[in-house]
């Protein structure tokens, strides 16, 4: 490539530095595929998604982190299905048809069953030798309360009746003689409505009996290959449990549902906008110039940007933000105005002129232009958030690495007669001499009024939204379907909970137990049905102990229940001491770590999320919450009690959102400020001229989403800032002295509206509301720019000589 | 989930000796046989006789009273010696009453198997033994209109909990006998069995209400 280059270039030393640049950037960029391609095939690096690392460390929380981790792991490899039918028996044998058939693909879906015998025995092995350590509230209130004879009354009906006093029988009469034991173990058993039944789980509701399923993941939930797989999987499966029995009722739940819908939605989009977006480029460049060359060499330049903006900022950062690459990767899309600058310069440019001699005329405007657009990013890279931060210097790195490509390798790629102008490009460039200019004079501040009006009347309407709800568009039948599971089984809601936190492990459980006892107004007031914790199963060790004394005070003493007992059953005092040593014997104090260990405490693991940094921390999970808009009265528990902060996820990501957009905002502001300082030390007093189209078209824009009510979000702010790098890019173009007229500046610009239009602006049609929002700014912001610029062109061509 | 199994075999044994007035099932030839010996009456009432042997205590602990079991309502058992208490097992809740208060209630909105052993129970009195059936292996013998069944539970964890039920008798189940895997053993006579309308008195009926 650089042969044609050599028999232009002559014998001066210029041109031999240049071809010298041009291979050491090849090597450059040979080095940046070979680490993008290590990174990604060997290392197999994957971006941070968890959306809260976004937040600056100082209120970035390890514990916090790690709970949430601990509640998404413990859902997202999951999949809940509920079959249902009016007769058990059907329902069991639809649930069959499911099973063999998700059975047939075990690499992709595991079903979770274990031995119910061997599971029934472990399970109740955890608690024997604690027996007398455990209590239920209702429990403790009735020893308090009543005395020896009622309880001893209580017990000998026990063991002449079929029940316990305190509920069902557990186990031999010996070893729970007041029912304590048993009650308890109904207490636990009632924080879940599924039931064993015929060796399934079992829920009822509403007439129907349902069988609960569970199953594994194996493949990641949001590896797509695997969604294709187990969509059409569980699909089938329905089909077959319908099948086997027509009234069935299948509802399924699980990340992956919604995963794969917005894989699925975002695929087809990307097909659709995809190709529109390409297919309207390619046209374009045909139509400009004749050849795909064009488009082949802004592909080459910005592609270069986007692999030493990842290498570079990995290198860096050492991570990178999944939202990182996204914003990033569109901000290094103003990359391509260096290439079409010099592009049509080249077409604009006299046959004679050597690519390497107008590279030099045109220097100056293309460092003007990476020069803002890097002091207009920096803004970002001020802020406190390591989002931004990684954003700004992506998109900064991305820009330098394109613009050096442009630089060292245009020259040699592109001579004078690699491109010809089309007749409609000629055409297009031409209009811009009748183009309205805007003049200080009568019309011109009428105008200017008019339009301050409009935006003044649309900018004091505008409001804002960061709430994360609004930014997904989940499938109404997948929530549907969620909700009713979630009320069948009675779940916990899984982004609002309580993180408890204290020096040791049995603080965070005695700070647990106050947690509780002051939620006891919000479960009697029915807000939220109960908790889900780990001091249910394992209260402090000073509640156990208390529980203990309570229990051998009350019952075992020697003039107690049991002495009464024993009386009544014709004991002796042997007996009566034989029988209080058998049950003081079950005084084993039950531990925290001891109970996560085990089959028991395996459904109840992801609460306890035990020692992190110098501290313990659990979670205090609210199940049956009825009524979303009174989480206020939940969060308002949480300050009474030392070492306990009320979570709420979805709240605490809208926060992240709401800062991210205050603080783009204000990097806005301040990117507009010093670009506009820079262009001054140019254009002197012109420079307005080269910042009025961007700046007039974002407020034209915003104040048109405050007129028709459509709220400002983080993403719409992002667009701007894109805004301000194309148009101020325009605004340089038209301020240049272009070779010939100033009409060739005039294409550039059409070549970069249109293909931004083309490439953002089409994000407009997608269904995402991120998307959306990002694409109807760049659509409309885009096309008043474009349509702008010219206006503030300025009659007289710009003179060098006045610098 | 899995220790409201061990609660749910539990109560399942107690509602397979309650339900055992009637049951049998037609596994076999004699325990066809059997179901067609057995009377179905819409109501039932009688006396029983329970001895209890508990593991851990030398005397047998002996308690008599008053059942009940009225098919679409429920089953009612009224230990009235030595301790009077009594236990309604109905659709939506198991109450046991002690002098005049409630010492244990299952509310089947709480304890969803509640209405499980409800459902089984009612589909056992309606003649409907394949629930039954599910649940155990019978084993039956039957000569002169005097049978004999045994039970044991398919499942080993339920075979545990509740350990094995043997059951005696002609038109009606005259004897229950429940051994546990814990030892303790419970022997229940049933004896004065009447039927019809007039078999419940008042205020058992109103029990049910």
């Amino acid at each position: 490539m650089t042969e044609r280059a050599d028999s232009d270039a002559g014998s001066s030393t210029a041109p031999r530095a240049m071809r010298g640049l041009a291979l050491a950037w090849l090597l450059v960029v040979a080095l940046l595929l070979g680490h993008n391609a290590y990174l990604w095939l060997v290392q197999r690096v994957s971006p941070d998604t968890d959306i809260l690392a976004l937040l600056p460390s100082s209120r970035h929380d390890d514990a916090m982190q790690q709970a949430f981790a601990h509640m998404v792991d413990s859902a997202q490899q999951k999949v809940v299905v509920l079959v249902g039918e009016r007769d058990w028996g059907k329902a069991v044998q639809a649930a069959s048809a499911y099973e063999a058939l998700i059975g047939k693909q075990p690499s992709l879906l595991q079903a979770m069953t274990g031995d119910a015998a061997q599971l029934q025995g472990a399970w109740l092995s955890t608690f024997d030798q604690s027996r007398l350590m455990l209590l239920t509230q209702e429990q403790r209130d009735k020893l308090r309360n009543d005395s020896p004879q009622q309880w001893s009354q209580l017990a000998l009906s026990a063991m002449y009746g079929m029940f316990g006093s305190g509920g069902p029988k557990l186990g031999a009469w010996q070893d729970d003689p007041f029912g304590l034991f048993g009650g308890w173990v109904q207490a636990r058993a009632q924080e879940t409505p599924v039931r064993p039944r015929d060796g399934r789980l079992f829920v009822e509701s509403g007439g129907r009996s349902y069988v609960l399923l569970l199953m594994n993941l194996q493949p990641s939930a949001f590896s797509i290959s695997a969604q294709e797989q187990v969509i059409p999987l569980l699909d089938q499966a329905t089909q077959a449990a319908k099948q086997s029995v027509p009234d069935a009722e299948v509802l399924t739940a699980g990340v992956i549902l919604h995963a794969a819908a917005g894989s699925r939605q975002a695929g087809s989009e990307m097909a659709t906008i995809g190709a529109g977006s390409l297919i309207g480029i390619v046209l374009l460049m045909w139509l400009t110039f004749r050849s795909l060359k064009p488009i082949a060499l802004i592909a080459l330049s910005i592609a270069i940007g986007c692999l030493g903006a990842l290498s570079v900022s990995w290198l860096l950062f050492g991570r990178l933000h999944l939202l990182t690459l996204v914003f990033g990767a569109s901000l290094v899309g103003i990359a391509q105005d260096y290439a079409i600058y010099f592009l049509c310069a080249r077409l604009g440019a006299n046959r004679h002129m050597d690519s390497r001699q107008l590279l030099h005329r045109l220097l100056p405007g293309l460092g003007l232009m990476l020069l803002a657009a890097v002091i207009g990013y920096l803004g970002m890279a001020l802020t406190p958030f390591p989002g931004l931060r990684q954003m700004a210097v992506f998109s900064v790195l991305g820009l330098l690495f394109a613009w050096l490509t442009v630089i060292l390798w245009f020259p040699a790629l592109i001579h004078a007669d690699s491109l010809r102008s089309t007749a409609l490009a000629d055409r297009y460039s031409r209009g811009i001499v009748k183009w309205p200019q805007f003049r200080f004079n009568r019309i011109g501040f009428v105008l200017l009024a008019a339009f301050t009006v409009f935006v003044v009347a649309g900018l004091t309407r505008l409001k804002v939204s960061d709430d994360i709800r609004a930014l997904q568009k989940t499938p109404q039948h997948l929530l549907d379907d969620q909700i009713k599971l979630g009320k069948l089984l009675d779940t916990p809601t899984p982004a609002q909970f309580y993180l408890v936190r204290g020096e040791s492990a049995e603080i965070v459980l005695q700070r647990e137990e106050q947690l509780k006892r002051q939620l006891q107004t919000a479960i009697d007031k029915k807000l939220i049905s109960g908790v889900q914790a780990v001091s249910n199963w394992v209260p402090s060790q000073q509640q156990q102990h208390a529980d203990h004394d309570l229990i051998v005070d009350k019952l075992l003493a020697p003039q107690g229940a049991l002495a009464a007992i024993a009386t009544a059953i014709d004991e002796n005092g042997q007996w009566q001491q034989d029988l209080r040593q058998r049950l003081l014997a079950q005084s084993k104090p039950l531990l925290p770590d001891a109970f996560v260990a085990s089959p028991a405490g395996q459904p109840w693991r992801h609460l306890w999320l035990g020692k992190t940094g110098d501290r313990y921390a659990s979670i205090v999970a609210v199940r049956g919450l009825s009524d979303y808009r009174q989480l206020q009265v939940l969060a308002d528990v949480a300050p009474k009690i030392d070492g306990v902060q009320w979570v709420d996820k979805v709240a605490d990501i809208s926060s992240v959102l709401s800062y991210y957009r205050q603080y783009m905002t204000w990097a806005l502001l301040a990117a507009y400020a010093t670009i506009f300082v820079l262009l001054s030390l140019r254009y002197r007093r012109a420079a307005w001229r080269a910042i009025a189209p961007p700046l007039l078209a974002t407020l034209a824009t915003l104040a048109l989403f405050g007129a028709t009510g459509q709220p400002l979000q983080l993403f719409h702010v992002l667009a701007c800032l894109l805004l301000l790098g194309l148009g101020v890019d325009y605004g340089i173009f038209l301020q240049e002295p272009a070779e010939r007229h100033r009409r060739f500046a005039w294409l550039t610009v059409g070549l970069s509206a249109i293909s931004a239009l083309l490439s953002f602006g089409l994000l407009a049609l997608s269904s995402s509301p991120p998307l959306h929002a990002f694409g109807l700014t760049m659509l409309i912001g885009m096309a008043l720019v474009w349509l702008a610029s010219p206006c503030f062109a300025g009659l007289q061509p710009y003179s060098h000589d006045a610098s | 989930m899995i220790l409201s199994f061990r609660i749910f075999h539990t109560i399942l044994g107690a509602l397979a000796v309650t339900a055992a007035f009637c049951a049998t099932a037609d596994a076999a030839a004699p325990v066809a046989q059997i179901q067609a010996a057995l009377a179905k009456p819409a109501i039932m009432c009688g006396r029983f006789d329970q001895t209890k042997q508990l593991t851990g205590i030398k005397k047998p602990l002996l308690s008599n009273g008053r059942f009940c079991v009225a098919a679409g309502k429920g089953v009612l058992w009224q230990t009235l010696q030595p301790f009077p208490n009594t236990l309604r097992i109905t659709r939506n809740a198991i109450v046991q009453m002690q002098n005049g208060r409630v010492a244990m209630r299952l509310d089947a909105q709480q304890e969803p198997v509640v209405k499980m052993i409800n459902n089984v129970l009612f589909s056992l009195l309606a003649g409907d033994l394949s629930q039954l059936d599910k649940l155990f292996e019978l084993d039956g013998t039957i000569k002169n209109g005097n049978w004999h069944v045994a039970l044991k539970a398919r499942e080993p964890g339920l075979a545990k909990a509740i350990g094995d039920i043997q059951l005696d008798g002609g038109a009606y189940v005259n004897k229950v006998t429940m051994q546990e895997a814990s030892g303790d053993h419970t022997d229940i006579v049933f004896s004065g069995i009447q039927t019809g309308d007039k078999a419940m008195t008042p205020e058992e009926g109103a029990m049910f209400d």
